[in-house]
């Protein structure tokens, strides 16, 4: 909480209409968790501020009309350091989430629920999220909820309803939700994957939508190339984006890296949420991306979940992160 | 109950069958005097260790995953497949037949090792 307040990062801009203002590009503004990132689009152009700046925000601008919460990773059975209670910050992330001025309409849980795919680690999961105020929480599995049975367990608890292996899509306030799969059938070498099936029934799904409506795609996997070295991207994903090429606004959320990340590319946003459970290395920045050691007073401040608000009529489009510090 | 002790009776007569050197390999031995071959294989930071390891026919490998993290042992081409390993916990496949055996963690995908049986 303390680095908050040391500086005043600064605004950054960037012009999703292609009026030459910046054609060439692609902010790449790296929200390192702990310190927080809080990004508004505006007539096709997105504000990105850091928290240290986000009371300069008037209300309306924070709240919006659709308001929900992305939470992932929550890993419920790992038991290793440097986070021995899961279940404790997962309770500290609702408790957060209880806190937040407006109660979000719903949850978005971006996968990895279990450890282990036990039936019990989901069940902890359900019973802690029983005492979150959004009752509605829309699931995507993630590849450590998918051990042994394929997915079967997955989705006889989670995804009543989906196509597949679980993908589906909903509305909301005029805002488009896509759930998409990208942990299954994964092959050697490879990536995270979406497959033929999923990308046609998303072709089609999309296909009589407005070019004016919003669109929010989640899935598990990022569907963006983070880092494939370490597997962090999902190799069929150029596709389903091509789907989304003819829409104003388009907001990626994703987890399975465990640190907040963002990427802004054409008419794309691409964000990613920390874990309630435990940190990530930063891309390269380790041998591995195995779980980060942190003492355990810093823990809460490694560990997130992300607001996400749609203000109808200014196409605005907030995704904010908070820490559980 | 009467086929428990019959059991256990046959373990100890085989135990002493086999004479003193007490290794763990009786559920795999069939010739008391021939021990099986068995190598290792690690998985540490994300990675198997030794990625090639080469190995006669009849040899039981064994993967022990070291990570914090859970891994599977699986076969590109569908000739083993482990369950979903914790931390510690160990996946044996018995290499009957000569060839080439590339697998992989199918959590993990990135994460590939094969095995050269002669």
């Amino acid at each position: 909480m303390k680095r908050m307040h040391e500086k005043k990062k600064d605004e950054l801009l960037y012009d999703h209409n292609h009026d030459g203002i910046d054609r060439r590009g692609f902010l790449k503004c790296m929200a390192w968790a702990g310190t927080g990132a809080f990004c508004v689009m505006k007539g096709g152009v997105l504000k990105s501020y850091s928290l240290s700046s986000f009371s300069d925000l008037n209300a309306a601008e924070a709240k919006g009309e659709l308001s929900f919460v992305q939470i992932s990773d929550s890993h419920m059975g790992f038991n290793k350091p440097a986070n021995p209670d899961v279940a404790g910050t997962l309770k500290a992330a609702v408790d957060k989430i209880n806190a937040l001025p407006g109660t979000p309409e719903f949850m978005l849980h971006t996968g990895d629920i279990s450890h282990l795919s036990k039936p019990e680690e989901f069940d902890t999961v359900d019973q802690v999220l029983k005492s979150a105020a959004p009752k509605e929480v829309f699931y995507v599995p993630g590849e450590h909820d998918v051990l042994n049975d394929d997915g079967k367990q997955f989705l006889e608890r989670y995804g009543r309803g989906s196509k597949g292996a679980g993908w589906y899509s909903f509305d909301k306030k005029g805002v488009h939700f896509i759930g998409l799969v990208n942990v299954m059938n994964l092959k050697a070498g490879g990536l995270g994957t979406l497959g033929h099936d999923q990308l046609e029934w998303m072709e089609d799904d999309v296909k009589h939508l407005k070019h004016s409506t919003p669109i929010v795609v989640f899935a598990h996997i990022p569907l963006w190339s983070v880092y494939p070295q370490w597997g962090w991207g999902t190799q069929d994903s150029a596709q389903a984006l091509a789907y989304l090429r003819k829409f104003g606004s388009v907001t990626v959320l994703n987890g399975h890296i465990h640190q907040t990340m963002q990427k802004v590319e054409g008419n794309v946003t691409f964000h990613t949420a920390a874990s309630t459970a435990f940190p990530q290395p930063q891309p390269g920045k380790a041998d591995s991306p195995g779980p980060l050691k942190v003492p355990a007073e810093q823990l809460r401040s490694v560990l997130g979940i992300t607001r996400v608000n749609y203000v109808q009529g200014q196409h605005a489009l907030a995704v904010v992160d908070s820490t559980l510090a | 109950m009467r086929t428990c002790v019959f059991i256990l009776i046959l373990k100890a007569a085989l135990a002493m069958a086999l004479g003193t050197t007490g290794t763990s390999h009786q559920g795999f031995t069939v010739n008391a005097q021939q021990k099986p071959e068995t190598a290792e294989v690690k998985i540490d930071n994300f990675s198997f260790a030794p990625g090639t390891l080469t190995v006669p026919v009849g040899t039981m490998v064994t993967w022990t995953n070291r990570d914090d993290i859970p891994h599977t042992v699986v076969s590109t081409d569908g000739a083993f497949k482990s369950k979903v390993l914790d931390t510690d916990e160990k996946f044996s496949f018995t290499f009957s037949k000569a060839g080439s055996y590339p697998y992989f963690c199918s959590i993990h995908p990135k994460m590939t090792g094969k095995v050269i049986v002669q």
